[in-house]
Formats: structure tokens, sequence, C-alpha cells
């Protein structure tokens, strides 16, 4: 998740890519057959917000948002990993309360869905799941502040089906440094790194999204398993210190990690970003915009923000951002690293999406586009799906081992 | 965890009286009691050692010298199941007790799994009869005081969710759906709200516990669970007035539903003189627990070494009636003649509260067989007391929780 953070300036394209957009007819059989055959597993989706809200029903279509049953089996996605969030600023027991009660909000989903959804804590329950035709529903917490520096919770977390953490979120918490915070504890305290380790042992993938560059370097450096950033970008492309530098995507693929490309426009491209510098007063508009439509609700806020801005892009007063910036980045990251590093970490229901990828039904489209770009199928199926799969299989090895050791 | 009550009062007495006198020493009798005590699947519903594992000196693999319960005298004792207790200050609420408990649960998790040769986290009594079979002790988890949901349903739903398997609706003070038999009421029983979670107990398959509650909350409860309930460590009223204890209408009502008092070993709700003693020189059990918690905070170490301090103390000075294990027995088969033997069990109560003397532990659990069989039950009777009833109740709650989940 990202908070809204908006821009402005009036912008008329992107340019080069619009060119060579692919709408949802224009997918061939060869993609189609690919794509759907493929595990297509996004690690980074903030739904569950809109869990907390009563009267969102996830077995129908919505008009708002960019995830439901409907749009996610049109779109072929195999496995979602619903993340578990509450803001920096909450923190102790009252953030723990507010997790278990997001934990609690996904696990009754998938009760409640039971033909559609599988709760999925392991690489070969994933692959299970699609054998029942199924979709495999996991969950990451966004921010080690959720466990409240008590490994007694992050344990309890995991005894109930969490299988990634996000050391942070965008503030620093007790025992680790954030990108977006000022450096607090110079990367990882010895206990974040006691965090890592039982983590290693839990079998709970190590996420390195929204932390600083030191933390993440001290994290490459304790972590016994692969980490993985669940949704960053390439900062090469668009200078985000949410995105990771290629020494950073080199240094992750090194440890048999994986880079969830993140679709959020403001991560995808310098030119929203320099916009949104330039103009504060636009952002302004927008949050009261927002505020105006959804007050508190964090979730309608969520939704609603990528709303405003693509209304703010069609009117030409923000750069418009084309679905094919997310080509880009995977590309990028590929020919950094090779196709066994890269993956999809989507941000829906959580951030701006790009035009082109409004929400689930659109995923078909990267297949296509890297197809077009001469990616073999095996290459595809990794970034898909298979690369997250094999981190989780490593990090399960890990656990097993560490157990037998303890 | 009924912690600290009692201890004083003048006089000696030497009341457990009548049960004692039929001491017969048969070698026979002993073998024959050894081999059905050992042949039982023995469950405690009712054991606050979790405390223990938060501190430094206890290691539930070794015998330990004080305290009630370690795995050696486990096996010594024939005790194959036992139900960790999840208990925090009932004035600690909201967020701070789901936190609270959740440590506490993820205790017993780590402990079970450190000694995973001897312990296995069982949540239903199909697994509770497989550990047995496999020489294990089975663990399971009970949350001692509603308080620890934080007035959140789906706090509860992740707590069964975590293998907690009954959850007693209060502990000493109201929560805030609940009366407890400790305060004043303030909720006539059981709120809408405590209806609901109630419900959804029985939705989860978790054993409605109405040890502690109010009677009025008592009643409710039976209203509307549709799984049988477990007072998971009370003893009866008729023979120890103790409001924490049942009367015998509640007795009876409980086993009209299917359910199972599991008789509670703490002196002072076992002997009436014991408890009149102890009452009247400490103003009863909650005024008790403050007095250790103002010195103590929440040491609990410290609790049970202030109380067995001063115990000793008005033991020697005479001002503390001695209470014989024999009581147990008393209300067992105060219980059993009232309600029949479906209907009985054991919550012992151990390392939260004043054992009897001859009970000092769980190694001495086989005399509760023995003196059963010298008290002329059947052993199938007797197979119920130590832990069948219990295990019924439970294939009960499961099938409930099955039904009501069906589609």
């Amino acid at each position: 998740m990202l908070r809204i953070t908006l821009t402005a300036g009036v912008f008329v394209s992107t340019g080069a890519f619009l060119a060579a957009a692919v709408t949802a007819d224009d997918i061939s059989a060869r993609a189609r057959k690919l794509h759907f055959s493929s595990i297509v597993v996004d690690t980074h989706d903030d739904t569950t917000q809109r869990f907390l809200d009563g009267k969102f029903d996830l077995g129908v279509r919505n008009v708002t948002g960019s995830i439901d049953i409907p749009r996610m089996k049109e779109g072929g996605l195999g496995a979602i990993f619903f993340s578990i969030w509450v803001p920096s600023k909450v923190t102790g027991p009252e953030a723990v309360h507010r997790a278990m009660a997001q934990i609690d909000a996904v696990r009754k989903q998938v009760h409640d869905h039971p033909k559609d959804f599988l709760l999925a804590t392991t690489a070969a329950e994933v692959r299970e799941a699609r054998k029942q035709g199924k979709i495999a529903a996991l969950m990451g917490v966004e921010g080690g502040h959720m466990i409240n520096s008590d490994l007694g919770v992050l344990r309890s977390y995991a005894a109930l089906g969490v299988r990634y953490m996000t050391l942070t979120h965008s503030g620093n918490d007790e025992w680790a440094d954030s990108s977006t915070d000022k450096p607090a504890h110079n990367g990882l305290t010895d206990f974040g790194k006691d965090v890592v380790r039982e983590m290693n042992r839990l079998g709970v993938m190590v996420d390195i999204s929204h932390v600083s560059d030191k933390t993440f370097y001290d994290v490459l450096e304790t972590s016994k398993a692969p980490p993985f950033a669940s949704h960053s970008c390439c900062r090469a492309i668009c200078d985000a210190a949410r995105n990771m530098t290629d020494q950073m995507i080199k240094d992750l693929a090194a440890k048999g990690g994986v880079i969830q490309i993140n679709y959020h426009i403001g991560f995808l491209s310098q030119e929203f970003r320099d916009a949104e510098k330039a103009k504060p007063e636009l952002q302004k508009g927008i949050q009261a915009e927002i505020n105006k439509r959804c007050g508190g609700n964090e979730a309608c806020q969520l939704v609603e923000g990528d709303r405003v801005v693509r209304e703010y892009a069609a009117a030409g007063k923000l750069p418009r951002v084309d679905f094919t910036k997310i080509i880009e980045h995977i590309d990028h990251a590929v020919k950094l690293v090779g196709a066994e590093h890269v993956g999809l970490g989507s941000d829906f229901d959580g951030a701006m999406m790009p035009f082109g990828m409004e929400d689930a039904t659109k995923l078909p489209q990267i297949t296509e586009a890297l197809l077009q770009k001469g990616y073999s199928e095996g290459d595809v199926r990794k970034i898909l799906g298979e690369n997250t799969l094999r981190v989780m299989t490593e990090v399960e090895r890990v656990s097993r081992e560490l157990n037998a050791g303890s | 965890m009924r912690r600290v009550l009692a201890f004083l009062c003048v006089s000696t007495f030497l009341c457990a009286g009548a049960v004692l006198s039929r001491r017969v020493s048969a070698d026979d009798l002993t073998e024959r009691a050894k081999q059905l005590h050992f042949s039982s699947i023995v469950l405690d519903t009712h054991d606050d050692t979790t405390q223990r594992f938060f501190s430094k000196g206890y290691d539930i693999a070794k015998r330990n010298s004080d305290g009630h319960v370690d795995i050696p005298r486990m096996i010594e004792g024939g005790m194959n199941g036992i139900f960790f207790s999840i208990w925090i200050d009932g004035r600690i609420t909201g967020p701070p007790a789901v936190e609270k408990a959740l440590d506490q649960i993820d205790a017993v998790h780590e402990n079970v799994r450190k000694n995973s040769r001897d312990m296995v986290l069982c949540r239903t009594a199909a697994e509770v009869k497989e550990a047995h079979k496999q020489g294990k002790i089975a663990a399971l988890i009970g949350v001692e005081g509603g308080h620890m949901i934080g007035n959140d349903i789906r706090v509860l739903r992740m707590f069964g969710d975590l293998g907690v398997r009954y959850m007693t609706l209060t502990h000493f003070y109201n929560d805030e759906w609940a009366d407890s038999s400790t305060d004043k009421p303030v909720h006539n029983g059981l709120t809408d709200f405590g209806k609901d979670i109630v419900r959804e107990m029985n939705r989860q398959g978790i054993m409605v516990d109405i040890s502690h509650v109010s009677d009025k909350t008592f009643y409710d409860a039976v209203e509307v669970s549709k799984a049988p309930l477990i007072a998971s460590h009370s003893s009866c009223r008729a023979l120890c007035n103790h409001v924490r204890d049942m009367s015998d209408d509640m007795i009876k009502a409980l086993a009209a539903k299917g359910g199972v008092i599991q008789i509670n070993y703490e002196r002072s709700f076992i002997d009436q003189a014991y408890k009149d003693a102890s009452e009247k020189l400490t103003g009863g059990v909650v005024a008790q627990f403050d007095l250790f918690k103002k010195e103590c905070d929440d040491d609990q170490e410290c609790f049970g070494r202030k109380m067995a301090e001063k115990q000793k103390q008005a033991m020697e000075e005479g001002k503390l009636p001695h209470v014989s294990w024999e009581r147990i027995i008393d209300h067992i088969d105060h219980a059993v003649k009232l309600a029949g033997a479906d209907h009985v069990g054991l919550g012992s109560d151990f390392d939260g509260a004043d054992m009897p003397e001859g009970m000092e532990d769980c190694s001495k659990l086989p005399k509760i067989t023995e003196a059963l069989i010298r008290k002329g039950y059947t052993d199938d009777d007797i197979r119920k007391i130590l832990g069948g009833n219990t295990l019924r109740v439970m294939e009960q709650t499961e099938k409930v929780s099955r039904e009501l989940q069906a589609p």
C-alpha cells in the first residue's frame, strides 16, 4: 500500500509506449493459452481494507477497485497475497489487535467462498489450489510495527497463515528504518536481526519493499533464505526511494530473491513524479476530493485515490501513465538479473493504477506484451508466478532445516 | 486460575472425615487402580502452568521442586491431557489484553514444540485419543476470561484458529458482555453481544466454559448455547458455599444439557471451614488476590512464593484448618449422585490454586482413581470421570460446529 501523495503538472502523455498499447481484445491465442495455463501470483493487494467495511462483497463484480472474484477469474489471477496493513502511526497493542482483525477478515472471506478460494501457506498448496480450480489466498503483513516488537506475535501471525512480512511501512518501526522516514537505527537493530532470523525459522518470507537501503543490505546479510520485494520497481527508471537501485536488484538476485514489480504510477513513471513535485497545490485538490468522497474510510480513500488521479489524467491535469510502463520495469530488471528474479506485485486497491491496468482483468496484457517483446514462454511463466513459488519453496526448505537444527 | 485465596482460620479440623476411615490396604486393589488409571485417558481441564512459562527458572521438561505440573510429574501421575490456561488479570482489557493473550498462546505452542517428543498440541477429541495412542501428552488451550478477546468477536475466531478449545466467559471481574460471580452484576447475565459470542463459540467449536460466571450468566449461557457446556474448574456449592462453585440446581441444568462439571481442587472451593476462615480474615477471593497483586504486580513467581510463605506461617500457627485431598472425592461423589457419572470430571486448577494435602501435584492423581474404586465406582464410570466425559463434550461441540458451519 502506498499512501496517496499526488502531484501536478499538465502532461499530455507518456508517449512512446502508448502507441504499442495492447487492449483486452488484442490478446493473442498464444498469450491467452500461456497466461491461463500459468499460475499467476500477485504478491501485494490491499483489498483486505475493503473487507473491513461490511458492505464490500468479494464474490460479485464491483464497479470500484481492482479486485474481486469475478475479475480475478477473468484476469487469470491464480494466487493473491492479501495485505494486512495498519498505518505506521498506529503502534503498540492497538496495531496488533487491528492486524488480527484483518487476518480474521481474510480467513473469513476464504471461508465464505470455499468454491473459489483455498487458504495457502506453501508453494505446494498454491499448486493444489490451481489443481482444484481455485484461487490461492495468502497473507502478507505490511509493516513490522504490527508485531509490536514481540516475537510471540510474529509467531502467532505465522500460525494463522501469514507468509511474508514487510519489515517496515512508510515510517520506521522500533527495529528497522524505512525508506520514507529519517534513519533512526542505521538499518536493522540487533532485535531486527532476530526478527529476520525468526522469520527464517518460521518460513515467513522477508519482504524488503518499503525499507531503507541500509535495512535492505542488513537483511541480505542476516537472512538465511532469499528475501523478496513484494511491491517495488526500478529506481533507474523512476527515482523513488520506494524503488530499488540496479545494485540492490543485483544483490537481491544474487541471494535468490525476486523483485515484484509494483504498478503504482508514482513508482513507474518519472514524469508523473516530476509532475507531482511541480504543482503541490494539485495534490491538495485531489486530497480534498478524496476526503469529500470517503471521509476517514481508509479503504475508500485508497480506491477513490486511484480513481481521482485517473480522472485528473484524463482531463490532462496529470501525466497519463500507460500500463506498458510496467513492462518497461519488468524488462529493465530482467536485463539486469535475468528472468528468474522478477515477478508481479501490483499494489491493486492500494495505489494508482496506470491506464490499461485498471483492475485484475487486464493481467493477460502483461503476458501478451512480454511475448511481443520476444520473451520465451518459460520466462513469462517464471515472471507471472513461478519465481515467487520458487522463493516460497526455498524459504520452506530453510525453515525445515532451521527447525531440524533447533 | 483461582489464585491465592485462602488460608487462615483457627481450630484444627479433622473434618474430611468419613471417607478416611474406610482406608483399605489391599495391594490388589491398589494394583487394579493403577492399571485402570494408567490405561485411561486422564484429562485435566484447567492448569495455570502457562504463567510459569514466562519465568526463567521453570522448565516443563524437568522435575521442579515447586509448583504442581511438569512433564516428569505428568507422566508419573498418568496425566494424558492438559488444558493450559491463558489468563491475564480481568482489569486488563482491550488491545493490551489481546496481545498478552497471544503471548501466552504462543508460549504454549513454543513449549509444546520444544518438547515434541512428550507433548502434542491437540484441537479435537480424536487428536487427544491419537496422542494417547502415541504415548504423548495432549496439550490443549483454554482462555480463562472473555475480556481477552478485546470485545471483538474477530479476535475470538483467531484464538480458535490458534487452537483455543474453550473460553471461560469471565474471570473475577465482569467483562464487557457477561457478569462474573465475584463482581457486582451489571449486565443481568449475558448481554446480547455476549449471546452472540456464545453462538460464535458454538460455530467455531470452542467449548463454552461457565466457571467464574454469575449464576444468571450461567443460565443465559445454558439457554443460548447449542452445544453442551463445561465448568472447567468449579466444585459443588452444596458442600462448600462459595460463589465460584455450582449449586445443585446448576449442576443438574448443566448435566441436562450434556455438560460436565470439572471439580476444582482449590481448598477454599472444596472445604467450607477453610473457606469461612479465609474469608473472615482476608475478605475473600478477590481481596486476597489484590493483596498479592499489590506486592507482586504481574510477577507470578512472586505470587506463588508469597502465598506459600503466608500459608506456611498460618499453618504453623494453627490458624488454618487442614484440608485433605479426599474432599475432592466428596465433591465428585456429590455431583455423581446428583447428575450421574456422565457429567463429572477433573479441573484441578494446578499451578493456580492452593492444593489440599495429599494432592500436592499431578503425580498424586492416581489416588483419585483408587479412592473412586474404594467407593465402589465401576471402571467405566471412573474412566468417564477421569477424561471420557470431557472427550464426549469435545466431540459433541465439534459436531455442533460442523452442523452450524454446513452450508
